[in-house]
């Protein structure tokens, strides 16, 4: 019996006595309300509510202004609603554009994420813990990812190629969203939509073209495209809302990706790194998470302040 | 047993429109939260027949944490996303419990605002029956419609009512977030 129905019975129950019961029926009540708790708080409830019910005789005289009174309550607060949005807006891109300057540094500490607007409009979202320099001039875009993960949305310009650098590969997009993701000399490029071209440095063309739904894996000098469904690279991107997503990972992955975010520091010992997981969390909800892992699985959890040992 | 429910109604119910907030916070599944809610309540309820706890607002509280984690482990395949911000964490709901003693104005604005919000027909017989008094058979009558259709009525209205006080208006529409899924440890000896 589901929650709703037990809730109507108990509301047709309340409503006969509200007319008045017959004996048969008051016996038939009572057995009702004995043969389960949970009937018996659903009555209990819409009981208590339907009494509250009677302060609406407060309403009686004069003339009830019911429907006149009302309304007011809820554009009221869909008026307070929208200026909240509106100032959080301008909040949360003002730093934005203050920052849009023509060359310049920008970085993350651990956790954090920046939007920045470069002046020829393209808009880049850091993640935790980055670092880029970004060029802006009359014949050239570029940014350098120095260190960590970046989202762009470039605006095209044929005359004007956007090109980042990111280890030893040059990615040059041809009017596009996509990331890049550095972690030493492995760079990972995931294509939301439009074309980028993924080149090696210092060698002889040999330029990957790729577009929305893929992903290019580099390592050194190998060079890998994967097609991913759009829900996949919408999970590769959950960093841009501050969400982590896994989906069959192993606990040391899980545990790596959580570590970009934080200073304290998830270790995993033992066979428990191979335990796979999924799910989305906030990426900087470690608190959750490894009360998930004992909680869920039975982990023990031994969290010494900058770092959390995890293990069966 | 009587007083039981006399406890139960003064204070426990009182405490739904924070009950329902911590639900929906902590679980994401908003079709659950009905169903949450009235186990929370059995739970407590019986729990409350062996021992009253003294400090109610705590212990319901961590009666619905306690069925949240039991639903999460009873499922082989687990929803993360069920559990949403996890602010079980945060274990006492520091918010004053003001909502279990709203003033009576107070009260009575959030029942206007609730009734309007019924259907025409119900919001009728509601008005009939509660404010000018009349019984079901009166307001049928006034109405010219059948004591059941009434009866229908008064059942329906005191459900989307009851609900509207608690906190919760109608259909809430939940965020349509993909389920992501943890899973038991399958590859681990």
């Amino acid at each position: 019996m589901s929650a709703d129905e037990t809730e109507m019975q108990a509301a047709q129950w309340l409503a006969r006595e509200d007319r008045g019961l017959t004996p048969e029926e008051s016996d038939a009540l009572d057995l009702w309300l004995g043969a389960s708790s949970l009937n018996k708080v659903a009555y209990l409830r819409l009981k208590a509510g339907w009494q509250r019910v009677d302060r609406l005789a407060a309403l009686k005289r004069p003339a009830l202004r019911v429907s006149e009174r009302a309304p007011i309550v809820l554009p009221a607060l869909v008026a307070a609603g929208l200026v909240l949005m509106l100032a959080g807006g301008a909040w949360y891109f003002w730093p934005a554009l203050r920052t849009a300057v023509d060359t310049s540094s920008y970085a993350t500490a651990i956790g954090q994420k920046q939007e920045v607007r470069l002046s020829d409009g393209t808009r880049l979202e850091l993640n935790t813990n980055t670092r880029v320099r970004a060029s802006v001039t009359a014949t050239v875009r570029t940014v350098t990812l120095d260190e960590g993960e970046a989202y762009f949305d470039v605006v095209h310009d044929a005359a004007r190629p956007f090109v980042v650098y990111a280890g030893n590969r040059r990615i040059t997009d041809l009017g596009t969203k996509f990331s890049v993701f550095r972690y030493g000399d492995d760079v990972r490029v995931t294509v939301r939509e439009g074309r980028v071209k993924v080149e090696i440095l210092g060698q002889a063309p040999q330029p990957v073209v790729t577009d929305g739904g893929h992903e290019v894996v580099t390592k050194g000098g190998e060079t890998l495209v994967l097609t991913k469904p759009d829900a996949d690279i919408a999970d590769d991107l959950s960093w841009r809302s501050g969400m982590l997503v896994f989906k069959e990972q192993t606990l040391a992955e899980a545990a790596d990706q959580f570590n970009r975010y934080n200073t304290r520091q998830i270790l995993v010992e033992g066979n428990a790194r191979k335990i796979r997981i999924g799910g989305s969390f906030k990426a900087d909800n470690v608190d959750v998470f490894v009360l998930l892992l004992h909680r869920g699985f039975g982990l023990s959890v031994n969290d010494q302040g900058d770092r959390i040992l995890v293990s069966r | 047993m009587v007083q039981i429910e006399d406890w139960f109604v003064r204070e426990v119910l009182p405490l739904e429109a924070a009950l329902t907030r911590f639900l929906q916070r902590n679980w994401r599944n908003e079709a659950e939260i009905n169903d949450l809610r009235q186990e929370t309540y059995a739970r407590v309820y019986e729990a409350a027949q062996r021992e009253r706890p003294i400090l109610v607002k705590p212990f319901l509280f961590q009666v619905a944490r306690n069925l949240i984690i039991d639903r999460l482990r009873k499922q082989s395949v687990v929803s993360l996303e069920s559990v949403a911000d996890f602010d079980w964490l945060n274990v006492s709901d520091d918010r004053p419990s003001s909502e279990a003693h709203v003033a009576a104005r107070q009260e009575l604005r959030l029942l206007q605002s609730a009734l309007d919000e019924l259907p025409p027909r119900c919001r009728q017989v509601v008005v009939l029956r509660k404010v000018e008094g009349l019984s079901q058979k009166e307001v049928a009558a006034r109405m010219g419609v059948t004591i059941e259709t009434v009866e229908n009525q008064v059942a329906k209205g005191m459900r989307l009512l009851t609900q509207a006080l608690g906190g919760r208006r109608g259909v809430v529409t939940s965020q349509s977030r993909r389920f992501n899924f943890l899973r038991k440890p399958r590859d681990v000896r």
